[in-house]
């Protein structure tokens, strides 16, 4: 459950970042937006702008996650499962309007969040979230494992677009998954039989 | 030659952002190390101080990979050339002096460019990994230049960021090459 006014400053912030990015966005502006007063805001965010920005952070990427998770969970097999799942993040990144003007104007303020070091924590995170929604169809270790490595194509393709891979477009996900991604995790994450980081020897249990 | 001349000032470039860093590096400065005048830098990167970087960044760029092109050219197989690729890149990577102490004390200043430039630097090393690329390599119905820029993406994506793989254990490159990128585009043990 939602507090009402840090969701409500929250989406206001987003409205403003949006329309003038994040340097011209005061907490003027979010109050204003928000419909509440700057002591209402301080209250939810004591610390200002820089706590605000990591609270809007937070639930957004806690919002891709969910959308991500419920995806994976509501398909039957493992093929609708990767391409629900890729293309609804894919939907969701070009679709967002804070983060668009962002990575357009700003890259300085998102970039450093998703490259070298960055991405090494968003790996973990990605295999700490994704992961268990994955181990209907592999195992536990696979699971987080395949949840990273589809963590980096996804990255790749919203930051090095491809004329043949459109990451919101389903049908075009579909044939990426069918070409690649399912032959990898069918065939080649399974790490049981060759040792190497985090295995386990046991079986796995691919494409059931 | 003006081709010498624009080179002599990305070396200089270089060489004042190797001394003092992104911030602190000037147009003075970058004249004075290549023996030019202020006004022949500006004829050559009109956009000033700011264009100067973002070329010499992308400059350096290129000039790593084809160092990386030049130590890996003797690899045989896809499955070695990929090895060496992600090997020597890694380690090439860490022991790039200028860019990990750009990375660290001044990452705003270079991470944009370095996500451009990372959109530029696709083609070449998908062109790169395709020249070992055979059908053998290859599931039917795959395409050579769809499965390299494939795994092009990913061998740029572990050099940046490895993740969990230590990419200083051979062994675990290997087995990196094998169930993170051959598995992918490879026929499989069913042939």
């Amino acid at each position: 459950m939602r507090d009402a006014v840090p969701d409500r400053v929250i989406g206001a912030a987003l409205g403003c970042i949006g329309r003038w990015g994040v340097a011209k966005t005061t907490l003027d502006d979010v109050a204003r937006e928000a419909g509440c007063s700057r002591a209402t805001l301080y209250r939810a965010f004591p610390g200002g702008k820089d706590v605000l920005l990591r609270a809007v952070a937070v639930r957004e990427v806690s919002s891709l996650m969910d959308s991500v998770r419920a995806r994976l969970d509501a398909a039957d097999d493992l093929e609708d499962a990767l391409v629900g799942a890729i293309a609804e993040a894919g939907r969701i990144v070009t679709g967002h309007a804070a983060l668009q003007f962002v990575l357009a104007y700003e890259p300085e303020v998102v970039l450093p969040e998703l490259a070298f070091s960055g991405m090494d924590r968003a790996l973990r995170a990605a295999g700490a979230l994704i992961g268990p929604h994955l181990t209907r169809w592999l195992g536990p270790d696979d699971a987080d494992r395949a949840a990273q490595w589809l963590c980096r194509l996804v990255v790749s393709y919203l930051t090095c677009p491809s004329p043949e891979v459109e990451v919101q477009d389903e049908e075009s996900v579909r044939r990426l998954v069918r070409r690649f991604v399912v032959p990898a995790l069918t065939a080649g994450l399974d790490h049981s039989s060759s040792g190497g980081p985090g295995c386990r020897n046991e079986p796995v249990a691919a494409g059931r | 030659m003006a081709g010498s001349a624009r080179r002599r000032l990305l070396e200089a470039g270089y060489a004042c952002i190797s001394r003092y860093g992104i911030s602190k590096t000037t147009v003075e400065d970058v004249a004075r190390v290549a023996g030019m005048s202020r006004a022949t830098v500006y004829r050559y990167f009109p956009g000033g101080r700011e264009q100067l970087v973002r070329e010499v960044i992308s400059w350096e760029a290129g000039r790593f990979f084809a160092r990386l092109a030049e130590a890996v050219s003797g690899a045989g197989s896809l499955a070695e050339q990929l090895e060496e690729t992600v090997w020597f890149a890694r380690r090439a990577f860490l022991e790039h002096e200028v860019l990990q102490k750009v990375l660290e004390t001044e990452p705003e200043l270079i991470l944009p460019q370095l996500t451009v430039e990372s959109s530029r630097v696709l083609p070449f090393v998908r062109a790169f990994l395709a020249t070992h690329v055979t059908r053998a390599d290859l599931r039917a119905g795959l395409g050579v230049d769809e499965a390299a820029d494939f795994l092009a993406r990913l061998v740029l994506s572990y050099i940046a960021s490895p993740g969990s793989w230590d990419l200083s254990d051979r062994d675990q490159v290997r087995q990196l090459v094998a169930t993170e990128l051959l598995a992918a585009v490879g026929p499989g043990p069913a042939g």
